[in-house]
């Protein structure tokens, strides 16, 4: 029923869909104001209220996409807008950011490398070992940096959101059990592994917690996207 | 009104150059480069940070809608959870932790400024406020 009404009108039945889409996510995003719990992360809860929906209504993913475009449209403006907190983050890095850099470098090699290596061993599927080794960073750059490697996004786009919601419960504590005290290494840590989850969170501990996590979100995009275009080919050739 | 439309013509020329940098030097994603023009442009008072602070922030409050319709595509893969759904999860919680112990124990170790470098630290943080 569903693609007869895509079928009739197409620009109807995409203003529906994209409204539908806003909407959930905008009655999650207050309830997450309200409740202030991480579970109720605003993209987990649409994608559990959409998914069920688009089974029972039976339209398929393509269909949906193509229903949503706008949104896709409006995925790079949105990280173009991600320079103005990378502004505001310039003066705290200075001091540091030569070491800021290579640790965080350093911390992605070796995340994409596990990665890519455990998923092409447990699951032998290449699109899928691309889209889990890209999943610490932040989820516009982790999709868009997914397709340009050949990765399945989608895949991406969840292990994005699990990773930030391991980190964000669990990191704190697990820091805390290995001694790291600083509020800078508690930071980027977070906002390295767990990006704006993490971020979200570290923002509520302290500023500088927040400072560190949010430069840790942003640089450790750039960097990621400045080595996974030769890294990723690399480690693949071990397995080909 | 007049802030809202001198961000969007702000954020849409870096993207305009981010585009054009792609094309030429390849590399980064084309917005990534627009990002970092975007960044830019605000450090060297090109796009003033206090006229574009409001929209921006809004801007970026919001933004994660644009990501469901990718996180939808999980509907795609039922099969894949099925089969290898215990291995996912491990893959991700594994690297995870991997992650969070080397951030976090190499910054604890190579971040702690040594007291001289600490004063420096405030004295140019003071200067650079007052640059501004």
């Amino acid at each position: 029923m569903i693609s007869d009404f895509i079928a009739d009108s197409l620009v109807m039945a995409s203003i529906v869909i994209t409204l539908i889409t806003v909407i959930t996510y905008q009655v999650a995003a207050a309830l997450q104001q309200r409740w202030q719990s991480i579970w109720l992360n605003p993209m987990l809860v649409t994608i559990s209220i959409l998914v069920p929906v688009l089974l029972f209504v039976e339209m398929n993913y393509q269909e949906y996409t193509r229903a949503t475009q706008l949104l896709n449209y409006l995925l790079e403006p949105a990280i173009v807008a991600l320079g103005f907190p990378l502004y505001q983050q310039l003066r705290q890095i200075r001091f540091h950011w030569r070491e800021i850099t290579a640790i965080l470098s350093f911390g992605i090699i070796i995340v994409i490398a596990v990665s890519l290596i455990m998923a092409m061993i447990l699951i032998k599927a290449p699109e899928i070992a691309v889209a889990l080794s890209l999943k610490s960073v932040t989820t516009p750059i982790g999709i868009t940096l997914t397709d340009q490697l050949s990765g399945d996004s989608s895949i991406t786009a969840f292990a994005i959101m699990v990773a930030g919601l391991f980190g964000g419960l669990l990191g704190p504590a697990w820091l805390k059990v290995i001694g790291v005290k600083s509020p800078k290494a508690q930071g980027l840590a977070i906002g390295s592994a767990s990006h704006v989850i993490g971020t979200a969170i570290m923002v509520r501990v302290s500023a500088e917690h927040g400072a560190y996590s949010s430069v840790a979100l942003i640089l450790s995009a750039l960097l990621t996207a400045l080595i996974s275009p030769w890294l990723i080919p690399l480690l693949q050739t071990l397995f080909s | 009104m007049a802030n809202l439309l001198y961000t969007l013509f702000a954020i849409s020329i870096s993207l305009l150059l981010g585009k054009l940098a792609n094309h030429a030097l390849a590399g980064l994603p084309a917005s990534l480069y627009g990002m970092v023009f975007y960044a830019i442009f605000l450090q060297i008072n090109w796009v003033s940070a206090e006229r574009v602070s409001a929209t921006n922030q809004w801007l970026v409050r919001h933004m994660g809608v644009c990501f469901v319709p990718a996180g939808v595509g999980i509907i795609n893969h039922f099969q894949l959870m099925q089969q290898h759904g215990i291995a996912l999860i491990s893959i991700i919680f594994i690297s995870t932790f991997i992650l969070l112990t080397v951030i976090g124990y190499l910054s604890e170790r190579f971040l702690i400024t040594p007291s001289h470098s600490h004063s420096h630290s405030h004295k140019d943080t003071s200067q650079v406020e007052s640059h501004d």
